[in-house]
């Protein structure tokens, strides 16, 4: 396998006049191509911040990323998927897929075809003239993953995308999102502070721990898929990463 | 025996007609309350006796009064010329000075408010764009921003006389000021997650201003835009009477009152209420149901209501 995106000695500081906060210490990361990387940990361990230093959004301390062997620039082609509804009200669920291909200069007609593709993808086609208002929850995050998609980016970021849905309809996006990843092979990162949800989608599990916020073990997850989430390894499993974030 | 087979008959015709009721009913439930004011207004002007029936017209007197400003003119031309063309004969329905008022108010009203539209947007959006615009127009616009136009009235009769730029100006800057707050607000307040995806998707500044910050703030921008014609309305019927001016619809009113001509103000008032109406028809529910109340964007800011 092919290591996708590296990281090193990754150190992160938030200095505010009032306080000093150290979200990130000596983190180091190998994720390889078409990996699904989940990261779990309690509020305040710097999983976000990990993911929103990946995205660009935050600026490095110290340490270094690099993704196929270069220094991460600020605007290599990325997909974020954010935990609030993040669609353009003023956009129908096709203009929403298309707005990263219109950034870009695709063709009107070409933009159309992959837009339609992807909204296939997330099994929405027939709702792409709908304004996100008048889509469910679960539907809005479905457009937001197939934005995201279409844009062909390097990798694919979601931070906790589910986490205001409710559970029938999370559990119907896991296992889309395993399809869409299985379908384009991209490489994910995700995260979550749902253990069930970690164990269901990732290869491996990256566990952080807080104060500061650093790895504490990674998990590899070897389940066939799809996983059956009240099967006993499975169980076993959710219960070590359940240990692993709460006794250190 | 005939009482229950009347009951099971298909009342189709009946249902019918009241469905037919209903939705007239429907239309005509916002016109209802005026006509009890004005049933109340005709019983109590027909009490009024002599001197004081003057000035307290019945409904069809000020009704004929109205008929009378718009033909006069017309009938008045025609005494004189029996043999005058159709044509002419509407030319002349043009002099009615109710028609002049309105036209004057009509033209000068809506100009106004599109000078201070464009303005205000401009520096709303630069006092959201750049601290140093920020800092230059909030603290101006806080303290202008509560006094009465119109009270800048004598001050820009000396500068600038008496004529429709006076009023202009007045009404323009009364409405400059609540849209360029609003434009200012809306810029600064849209939901940072979306810039976040329009940056994730490597949107340029420049772009993410054109196809998230405009549309972002849209919402706060039109309800700015409501206020500052509600201001602009104010300020300008004001300030036609104070400017001194001689044709706009509260000049004209103010003119009635030395001639105790109740009947012209009620109809010059009328006119002013319908105007406002129909602007805000015309101007804004349209553009609102195209845009933010198709979105779904009227309800996150909490304006249910406004769909009355």
């Amino acid at each position: 396998m092919v290591t996708k995106i590296s990281i090193q000695n990754l150190r992160k500081i938030y200095d505010t006049p009032e306080r000093r906060v150290h979200a990130l210490e000596g983190v180091n990361l190998n994720i390889e191509d078409g990996e699904f990387i989940c990261l779990v940990g309690l509020s305040g361990c710097g999983k976000t911040t990990l993911l929103n230093m990946l995205a660009g959004f935050v600026e490095i301390t110290a340490g270094t990323i690099t993704m196929d062997g270069k220094t991460l620039t600020q605007d290599y082609d990325k997909g974020v998927v954010f935990q609030e509804y993040a669609l353009f009200p003023w956009r129908t669920a096709r203009q929403n897929v298309e707005y990263g291909l219109e950034i870009r200069n695709v063709p009107e007609e070409e933009r159309r075809r992959i837009s339609l593709d992807f909204l296939r993808l997330v099994r929405l086609e027939e709702f792409a003239d709908f304004f996100p208002h008048n889509l469910s929850g679960g539907m809005r995050q479905r457009v937001a993953v197939a934005r995201a998609m279409a844009f062909d980016p390097q990798i694919l970021l979601m931070d906790e995308p589910f986490g205001a849905l409710d559970a029938q309809t999370r559990e119907e996006l896991q296992e889309l999102t395993v399809d869409v990843w299985q379908k384009t092979k991209k490489t994910i990162l995700y995260v979550t502070h749902n253990l069930s949800e970690a164990v269901y989608l990732g290869n491996r599990i990256v566990v952080f721990v807080p104060n500061p916020g650093r790895i504490r073990e990674i998990v590899k997850v070897d389940l066939p898929r799809p996983r059956d989430d009240l099967a006993p390894e499975f169980i076993k499993l959710q219960r070590h990463v359940n240990d692993l974030i709460r006794d250190f | 025996m005939q009482t229950s087979e009347a009951a099971s008959a298909p009342p189709s015709l009946d249902e019918k007609k009241k469905k037919v009721r209903s939705t007239i009913w429907v239309k005509l439930r916002p016109v209802y309350p005026f006509i009890v004011i004005l049933a109340i207004w005709q019983v109590a002007a027909m009490q009024a006796q002599g001197n004081q029936g003057r000035l307290f017209p019945t409904v069809d007197a000020i009704v004929y009064r109205a008929w009378e400003l718009v033909t006069g003119p017309m009938f008045r031309a025609l005494a004189e010329n029996p043999n005058l063309g159709l044509f002419d004969q509407i030319w002349k329905l043009g002099e009615s000075p109710i028609l002049l008022h309105t036209l004057n108010t009509a033209w000068r009203l809506p100009f106004s408010f599109f000078i201070a539209a464009i303005v205000g947007t401009i520096v709303g959006i630069l006092m959201g764009r750049f601290a140093f615009w920020e800092s230059f127009f909030v603290p101006l616009l806080s303290v202008l921003l509560p006094i009465p136009a119109i009270a800048w009235t004598p001050i820009v009769v000396i500068w600038s006389g008496i004529g429709d730029q006076t009023v202009i100006v007045i009404t323009a800057f009364a409405s400059f000021l609540p849209i360029a707050m609003a434009v200012w607000t809306g810029v600064k307040t849209v939901n940072p997650v979306w810039i976040r995806a329009a940056q994730s998707m490597n949107a340029d500044k420049m772009t993410i201003f054109r196809t998230v910050v405009l549309p972002g703030s849209l919402p706060m921008i039109l309800s700015g835009m409501r206020i500052g014609l509600a201001r602009a309305w104010r300020a300008g019927v004001g300030a036609e009477a104070f400017a001194g001016i001689r044709w706009g619809l509260s000049a004209g009113i103010f003119d009635a009152q030395e001639y105790l001509d109740i009947a012209f103000m009620m109809v010059a008032l009328s006119v002013l209420g319908l105007f406002g109406f129909v602007l805000e028809k015309v101007l804004f529910q349209p553009i609102e149901s195209r845009t933010v109340i198709r979105w779904g964007m009227m309800e996150a800011m909490g304006a249910q209501d406004k769909k009355v």
